[in-house]
């Protein structure tokens, strides 16, 4: 219970700190962005209109949860050992592993309440925009029928304009863009925990994250046999260390109009926590040693 | 039990590949008794900094031991009896001083009203009533001090460290803390303290140990270390000249084996002296 209180207090410290470095400005942005994509060019189809306010939204989605992800974590701890915060913190009875808990489940909650907040703007702005394609797109149908547009053809217009608007699969992609911004955040952590500075950690965990979506590709050379020991153990290296960060990568197929399967969504969400729990672990035998 | 013991500490610290190690402390012991002001003084680079972490449990001794209330300092329960002021006020410049003192209260396990109710009074002890909403980016470096200290109190700790509390404070609030580590005293808390002010830490410490190169160089009861065994001082009020030479004369005709060192006014301090004025200033 003192251990839950601990922790909570910490992640509560780390969002009011956060939210205090004035991040909500980007959501801000965001509302700007989403609404200035969904009117923005009235001359493109509808089906283009609709496909670009999801393609912007998105984009500014991953660029949040990613940027947030790597920048937030790895300002938190070496901010905290510069400024020497961290002396009164572990002065008192804290255990280590709880304030690397609380940092990062203070990051976790910044990044799932700032998605959830764009999640839901994006979302009004798209069925709006939804509706009124669809109302234009019926009344040009009766126009260009004379007023007797049938029933079947309504109906595939609409299901046609639906499949581009608001559809679950999207929410189901900004699960996935939040697992992938998790793993980062726990790599960003364990990165933090043995650098010297913010800035080794930032370009670290980005060299990771490039690595990391690269990181099938070392797993085909790893098994594809032939190669020198040099190699394969660099190959080999890289897949343990590197997060395989294409298994997240659900956003694109989902614009596309691909359903997830719901086991692969369960999968991938398995896949993101396990990585997560390995970070974390190895993160804490590490700042459990570590001498301030 | 002891309420500090510190049993052969030694420190290295690893340099560079192909480099020795640097060794911060060599075998340091000295032990703190219960509800005793112990005073930690050396000039920079002598070591009292890693002997206090050390026994904070944020650095681990390379050879022997320190602990808190006979627990292992390297133990999380150890520090449940400690209250900690580091020598910069390293705290959270966006929170408040309120939120400043519930984050750290939450942390010791504190809660509820009780706790925001404890943190009003230190706060008000700590003369930071009218800043308790003010962010600590905001507060001068004698606040952040004395915000340190009601932090430092607000778990009811059994010993107090104390890393440098007067240092950037102006005289006032240098007294401030003194007097707070008094109450402390008082109210039976043990307190382990370093300063550079010698003055502050003879006046408010029972034994003081003195390091050097990080090795302790002395260490004991401060009335024994201060007092010089071979010379007696004897203070007079409102002693004509006449009796001064007539103390001479006898000094110089029976004890020839002694002599009169000095006879003078004694001075107030200026610390005093500066106290004093200012009062007088502001309630003028």
């Amino acid at each position: 219970m003192l251990k839950a209180r601990r922790i909570l207090a910490l992640a509560g410290n780390t969002i009011t700190q956060l939210l205090r470095m004035k991040i909500l400005f980007f959501l801000l942005v965001f509302c700007v962005l989403v609404v200035a994509a969904a009117f923005a060019f009235p001359a493109m189809s509808e089906q283009q209109q609709l496909k670009l306010l999801k393609d912007v939204s998105f984009g500014a989605l991953q660029i949040f949860a990613v940027v947030i992800a790597i920048v937030a974590t790895a300002l938190l701890i070496p901010k905290d050992m510069e400024d020497r915060t961290l002396y009164t913190i572990l002065a008192k009875p804290v255990p280590r592993i709880d304030y690397l808990l609380g940092k990062y489940f203070g990051v976790l909650a910044v990044i799932l309440a700032g998605l959830v907040i764009m999640d839901i703007a994006f979302s009004g702005v798209l069925y709006l925009r939804q509706q009124m394609v669809l109302q234009d797109a019926v009344g040009w149908l009766q126009h260009q029928q004379q007023g007797r547009a049938d029933a079947a053809s309504i109906a595939a217009l609409t299901a046609d304009i639906h499949a581009q608007g608001l559809t679950w699969p999207l929410h189901a992609a900004v699960w996935a863009i939040f697992m992938k911004a998790a793993v980062i955040a726990a790599l960003a952590l364990l990165i933090s925990t043995v650098a010297s500075s913010t800035l080794f950690t930032i370009v670290s965990t980005f060299c990771f994250l490039i690595i990391g979506h690269g990181q099938s590709l070392f797993r085909d050379y790893f098994f594809s046999g032939g190669i020198s020991r040099m190699d394969y153990a660099l190959s080999a290296l890289l897949a343990v260390v590197c997060p395989d960060l294409g298994l997240f990568d659900m956003v694109d197929p989902i614009l596309e109009g691909h359903v997830p399967a719901l086991r692969d969504l369960m999968m991938m969400t398995g896949l993101g926590s396990m990585y997560i729990i390995g970070y974390l672990v190895v993160s804490h035998l590490l700042f459990v040693e570590k001498e301030l | 039990m002891h309420a500090v013991e510190v049993k052969n500490l030694t420190k290295l610290f690893r340099r560079g590949i192909g480099q020795k190690p640097f060794t911060a402390v060599k075998d340091v012991s000295f032990t703190v008794a219960p509800g005793e002001v112990y005073g930690l003084i050396g000039p920079n680079g002598s070591g009292k900094s890693t002997t206090m972490k050390a026994l904070l449990g944020l650095l681990a001794p390379t050879l022997g031991s320190c602990s808190v209330f006979g627990i292992d300092s390297q133990k999380v329960a150890a520090r449940q009896a400690v209250g900690f002021l580091p020598e910069n006020p390293y705290f959270y410049k966006h929170l408040t001083g309120l939120e400043t003192m519930l984050f750290f209260g939450r942390l010791t396990g504190l809660h509820g009203e009780k706790l925001k109710k404890h943190s009003l009074d230190l706060l008000e002890l700590a003369g930071l009533t009218d800043a308790a909403h003010r962010r600590l980016g905001g507060y001068s470096k004698g606040m952040l001090q004395r915000i340190g200290l009601a932090q430092a109190l607000l778990h009811d700790p059994k010993l107090l460290v104390l890393d440098e509390p007067t240092a950037g404070v102006d005289p006032a609030g240098s007294r401030r803390i003194r007097d707070l580590i008094l109450d402390c005293k008082q109210r039976g808390i043990t307190v382990l303290v370093t300063s550079h002010l010698l003055e502050q830490i003879q006046e408010v410490c029972d034994r003081v140990g003195i390091m050097a190169q990080g090795r302790m160089v002395r260490e004991g009861a401060l009335q024994e270390l201060i007092s010089l065994e071979d010379q007696t001082e004897l203070l007079l009020k409102d002693a004509p000249p006449s009796l001064i030479e007539d103390v001479r004369q006898l000094i110089a005709n029976k004890y020839p084996q002694a002599s009169v060192l000095h006879a003078d006014k004694p001075r107030t301090t200026l610390e005093r002296l500066f106290l004093e004025v200012t009062d007088s200033q502001t309630h003028d």
